[in-house]
């Protein structure tokens, strides 16, 4: 079958992998395409904020990929981009990024990888083709090929720290709010006595590849991240836990202690001392936007779109905050029937929502939208834009977000529950009050 | 692409079954009858028109792709017997890199070239690595590059199934302008059954033959000394044999589209042959019997 697909938002497993080794610091990509690959990553990031860095931008390194390298083969032109690029570009580990052409046409990458780790090099390769799957497999796949080979090209000890915790599924630029979300976690585990890998950002860096076999546990939120937990649960025995969704509110910020003092040992009395604190900050907020809610019937009923993991929290907010009903919710990362993983969030998705569908065509999606008949819309940039449009109520927290700066918002634990609460109850309010303007300057006017 | 200049033939076949071989000859036999030919060997192993040529070497068209400098067609071509113009496209080195896409480049680097404006051949032969294992193989004969093909195959099953494959590929673009079938030149026949084999094939697959050739030691011993049989054997039989294959494939215009056999009908089919000829082998009955 053939058809446009209008706006596909989140870019192919290339993306998704110089996405994700980009915000690792000391870590440097070798793109092995040709150079609109790593181009059109740079743009489209762009528009989101994202992008820029050491070797992001136009600085990314990359075979830049022509016809005779696709005859001939596109080896010695990688080893060339290798070695330049170690020459020219200071890091700490180089990650070879093979995309749909170097799979095609069979490049022995693999071969050149071991050819420089035997000259004492820090390099390790991955198989990221667009046509095996999106942004999602890339972050997965390229985390899950470095973690299989770091300790072979990289100095590293193994000792177990009994307070480490590996942290998966929080997917820098395709979450929004990436950096926030990391933090907010980071808060959490801190609270309780334990550190968290992070991997990404700031507080991120190629020691927390090296580290990540010296943690007790691994966390992955949502789907995506099982397959790098998995590795470390296979090369070091180190279990892994598996949550739909990052928490959500109090009682996701309850379960997720709770079920990782099962596998972890953590400081009961700073876990019962936080977690009261929290209650209290969850209490104290809700009560405050009563008047709000019993003035403005906000978040009667509402469609989402977006990541399953964004969907699933935000819709577990709505229903428990306001009693919303959630009409329809689009899917806009799980495409295709998913084998690969043990989760399977089906249920939980099935038990808040009317109706599931699943596709990355914004015409599409509008279509759904347009159909579920709601006055609140969750979702982008492109939903947002469609929403008000139509005069509908819009939020935007889902990949793209292009009209406003997130640095290191949250919308995850009590604060990012509160704060997405905040702007639910903006949104509405927003939109009531240009209502109700555009009705006295209409009557003024007559 | 502009009036072509020309009748442009395809000839597909198994690797090793002899279709350089038969190609090569069936220019010969054009250039000896006072046509302008030119000779295009489709296939890595760059060996199309070694036996147009003496075995002299001759840079391939991928090999000055390679180097990146601008391409002329005096460094890729050379005249050899009878003034056939003998061009290989070359390719990468077994086990690395994309042939097919190799082929690709080549042919247009030759339409870019202007080679066939510049020559203003009568006939133009493109001799394809026969399995058509990818897109790249397939250039040839869509694109309206050739407007029609042959293929050579021996009653070898291998040969036979390669040929059903070129069916396959012929079937899927002759209905968006690519090139029909000519017909199918029965290589190496020898008595017995093996015509029946191929006549069988190509009845059943709605196609017909092009010429038989049988299996002649002045084959190969005109090959062992780098020519064809029409410069090296041209009063022999076997040189009649290609003169007339050259003359059939220069006069036909009853081209056709296939209908190649399922995988299971062809495994069927090569059963059934299989069984009989094993009888005739095994002096249980006689060929006429068996056929």
């Amino acid at each position: 079958m053939s058809g446009v697909i209008k706006n596909p938002r989140n870019g192919c497993a290339l993306h998704g992998a110089l996405q994700t080794v980009q915000e690792i610091r000391g870590v440097v990509p070798i793109i092995h395409a040709n150079a609109g690959c790593g181009v059109i990553n740079y743009l489209s990031a762009l528009s989101t904020g994202e992008g820029r860095g050491l070797t992001g931008g136009y600085n990314a390194p990359g075979t830049t990929v022509q016809e005779r390298h696709v005859i001939f083969g596109g080896a010695s032109r990688l080893r060339e981009q290798i070695k330049n690029t170690i020459k020219i570009v200071n890091g700490d580990l180089y990650v070879i990024l093979n995309s749909c052409e170097s799979a095609m046409v069979g490049d022995d990458v693999e071969a050149m990888t071991r050819e420089i780790v035997e000259q004492g090099e820090p390099v390790v390769n991955t198989l990221v083709a667009g046509f095996n799957g999106g942004a999602h497999y890339g972050y997965e796949h390229v985390l899950a090929d470095i973690l299989r080979s770091v300790y072979e090209v990289k100095k590293n000890e193994r000792k177990t720290d009994e307070t480490l915790v590996n942290i998966f599924g929080i997917i820098p630029w395709k979450d929004p709010f990436w950096k926030g979300n990391l933090d907010e976690i980071s808060k959490i585990l801190k609270a309780v006595g334990l550190r968290s890998n992070v991997f990404f950002g700031d507080n991120g860096g190629v020691e927390d590849l090296i580290k990540a076999q010296n943690a007790k546990l691994s966390i992955v939120f949502g789907r995506w991240g099982e397959l790098p937990a998995s590795v470390l649960e296979t090369k070091f025995g180190i279990p892994k836990l598996l949550f739909p969704t990052l928490p959500a509110d109090y009682k996701d910020e309850k379960e997720l202690i709770e079920k990782i003092s099962e596998l972890v040992s953590v400081n009961k009395e700073k876990a019962e001392q936080f977690l009261a604190k929290e209650k209290k900050y969850e209490e104290n907020y809700r009560a405050r936007i009563l008047t709000d809610l019993l003035d403005y019937d906000i978040g009667k009923d509402a469609a989402i779109v977006g990541d399953e993991e964004t969907v699933i929290r935000v819709a577990k907010l709505l229903k428990s905050t306001f009693g919303t009903e959630i009409r329809s919710v689009v899917l806009t990362d799980v495409l295709k029937h998913d084998e690969d993983h043990l989760a399977d969030y089906t249920d939980d998705i099935e038990g808040i929502v009317s109706k599931v569908y699943i596709s990355s065509d914004q015409k599409e999606i509008e279509e759904i939208l347009k159909a579920s008949k709601t006055e609140f819309i969750i979702g982008s940039s492109f939903e947002k834009a469609f929403a008000e449009k139509r005069g509908n109520a819009a939020l935007d927290i889902s990949f793209p977000i292009y009209d406003r700066t997130i640095l290191n918002k949250t919308t995850i634990g009590t604060v990012g529950e509160i704060g997405l609460i905040e702007d639910i109850v903006y949104a509405v309010k927003k939109y009531e009050w240009n209502r109700k303007n555009n009705l006295v300057a209409y009557i003024r006017n007559y | 692409m502009g009036k072509k200049i020309g009748k442009h033939i395809a000839i597909y076949g198994k690797g090793g079954i002899g279709k350089s071989t038969t190609t090569s000859n069936i220019s010969a036999a054009l250039a000896e009858a006072g046509y302008k030919v030119v000779q295009i060997g489709c296939d890595p192993k760059s060996d199309s028109t070694n036996t147009l040529r003496g075995n002299n070497y001759l840079p391939t068209v991928l090999d000055s792709l390679r180097e990146g400098n601008k391409i002329h067609l005096d460094d890729i071509s050379v005249k050899g017997f009878g003034g056939v113009l003998c061009i290989e496209s070359g390719g990468p080195v077994p086990g690395v890199g994309c042939a097919g896409r190799g082929i690709n480049a080549a042919v247009n680097v030759l339409q870019e070239l202007r080679l066939f404006e510049e020559f203003k051949p009568d006939y133009v032969l493109y001799d394809v690595l026969g399995d058509v294992v990818c897109g790249g193989f397939a250039v040839p004969i869509r694109d309206g590059i050739t407007d029609r093909a042959y293929v050579v195959s021996s009653s070898d099953f291998m040969a036979l199934y390669a040929a059903n494959n070129l069916f396959k590929a012929i079937n899927k673009y002759a209905p968006t302008g690519g090139a029909k079938l000519g017909g199918v030149i029965a290589n190496s026949m020898k008595p017995g059954y093996h015509r029946e084999i191929v006549d069988d094939f190509v009845t059943k697959t709605g196609t017909s033959i092009a010429g038989y050739v049988n299996r002649s030691l002045d084959v190969q011993q005109s090959e062992l000394y780098g020519k064809t049989v029409i410069e090296a054997k041209p009063d022999s039989a076997q040189a009649d044999i290609y003169r007339n294959l050259a003359k059939y494939i220069a006069e036909n215009e009853n081209l056709v589209v296939p209908n190649p056999l399922g995988a299971a009908e062809l495994r069927d089919w090569a059963r059934s042959w299989g069984d009989r000829i094993y009888d005739i082998e095994n002096g249980v009955v006689g060929v006429a019997e068996a056929i």
